[in-house]
């Protein structure tokens, strides 16, 4: 099993951490991909599972599948009820997800991809010659995306467990009102861009199959699973999933 | 109804793109909307009835059953995909005046937001149905909107987004519009909208499926 650990040192001289991943250590399981897709294992009927298996077979060759973070300190006496203060930036998160982070010390900020190889293939595929096929890479660059955020949260669960500490669940721009402007400000704790992934101007992540967000990390956080019942997106594929 | 569009009713329905498509099983080595079109039009049967009792009538049952979730994305996507091989046969019609779609619908995500699986849903959708569609792609602001208006008087303008952030952009846009072209339909759709938005963002529909913005669009075109 590859694995690639790099220390990053960006123009502050402080340090972020990038590993990159293959497509088999994140074990993604074909069974949530079908229900993604719409299905189940026994109503799954061809030509889907033959498109299903030879995207799984194309993804081993993978090799841009990449996650990153950073960990900064809070600072208290700026952050608000729906504000955070990290370094000289304030990130406007929304009260849900502040609320989330109540206690929390440290912010480990987060960029993890699929690579721009499956967000392209998907999207050439989706618009020509096959949009199955591509609708299926979709997907699954959609799972990639939140495996590396797995890992990576469960990297810093395990080492901040060590020190005593906790972790929140993560959180990202673009939801809970969290407005996605304030990629910018999270991808300039980075030098502007991470893992390979860069920002339009209009906050976008590319390539497409990214996420990016923060968990918050003290003695006192609580993990929580999503609230469902908070968020406005009611056909949000992982709804009720949590 | 012509035994012939009968069948490409039934392979857009079912997904079926050509003879060699090995999708659906149920229709394995039979012709496909590629070679029925054909062969409808080399018959002599009018282009305009190919569109609007051959293709329509399949799409339509598949926005139907998309709705009652009796089918999910992919099959809409084979479905999609053989209504866009038939209608590569009926584009010397369009383009002549022979066939005539019911309207124009100009389609895009708006500013701040990528997400396009459902604007192409709802996109491939209201062509099947007879439509003319202008896809402007994802991040799309005022302006490209008003821009393909102007090419396209009259068309009813449609903006989807996925991210509850982008709302704010939804809300701007729509009024942008308005202000520039009065008359203008806009209809909004995606995850975190819901009529009462519509209402307040002085939108003219607010669909919660592809199938209901073709509803929408029939209703101003009939």
């Amino acid at each position: 099993m590859k694995r690639i650990f790099s220390l990053c040192l960006t123009n502050t001289a402080k340090m972020n951490i990038e590993r990159s991943f293959t497509f088999e250590e994140l074990e993604i399981d074909p069974k949530e991909i079908i229900a993604t897709l719409g299905y189940t294992e026994d109503s799954f009927f061809e030509p889907f599972p033959t498109y299903l298996a030879q995207a799984f077979e194309c993804c081993k060759q993978l090799n841009d599948i990449k996650g990153a973070y950073r960990i900064l300190k809070m600072d208290e006496f700026c952050s608000d009820k729906k504000k955070i203060c990290v370094q000289d930036l304030q990130f406007n998160v929304g009260r849900t997800i502040r609320k989330e982070l109540n206690g929390a010390e440290n912010i480990a900020f987060f960029v993890c991809t699929a690579g721009a190889e499956i967000s392209q293939l998907a999207d050439k595929l989706l618009k020509g010659e096959d949009p199955v096929l591509g609708y299926v890479y979709d997907v699954i660059g959609s799972a990639i995306a939140e495996a590396v955020g797995d890992k990576i949260q469960a990297t810093i669960s395990l080492s901040e467990q060590k020190a005593g500490r906790k972790i929140t669940n993560r959180y990202s721009p673009g939801y809970c009102h969290w407005n996605v402007t304030d990629q910018h400000k999270l991808f300039s704790l980075f030098g502007g861009t991470a893992c390979g992934v860069k920002l339009t101007p209009s906050s976008l992540m590319h390539p497409v199959k990214s996420i990016s967000g923060l968990i918050g990390i003290g003695e006192n956080v609580e993990f929580n699973d999503y609230q469902c019942n908070l968020c406005q997106l009611e056909n949000c594929v992982y709804r009720d999933k949590h | 109804m012509n035994e012939l569009l009968n069948k490409l009713s039934n392979c857009i329905e079912f997904g079926k793109i050509n003879k060699a498509a090995p999708f659906p099983p149920q229709m394995k080595g039979e012709d496909g909307a590629d070679e029925i079109t054909r062969q409808a039009l080399d018959e002599g049967v009018n282009a305009q009835d190919v569109l609007t009792e051959g293709l329509m009538p399949g799409m339509e049952r598949v926005g139907v059953k998309f709705r009652e979730n009796k089918v999910f994305v992919p099959q809409v996507l084979m479905s999609a995909k053989a209504m866009s091989t038939a209608m590569v046969h009926l584009k010397p019609y369009f383009d002549s005046g022979a066939a005539k779609q019911k309207g124009t619908f100009i389609i895009g995500t708006v500013l701040g937001d990528l997400h396009d699986i459902g604007k192409n849903l709802v996109a491939m959708m209201v062509e099947g149905n007879g439509y003319k569609v202008i896809d402007l792609g994802t991040d799309v602001d005022t302006e490209k909107y008003l821009n393909a208006l102007n090419e396209n008087p009259g068309a009813v303008v449609g903006l989807s987004a996925l991210l509850t952030t982008t709302m704010a952009n939804m809300e701007r846009i729509t009024k942008e519009i308005k202000a520039a072209a009065p008359n203008t339909l806009v209809a909004v759709g995606g995850a975190p909208v819901n009529e009462e938005f519509s209402k307040k963002i002085g939108a003219d529909n607010y669909s919660s499926d592809p199938q209901a913005i073709v509803e929408f669009l029939n209703t101003k075109t009939a």
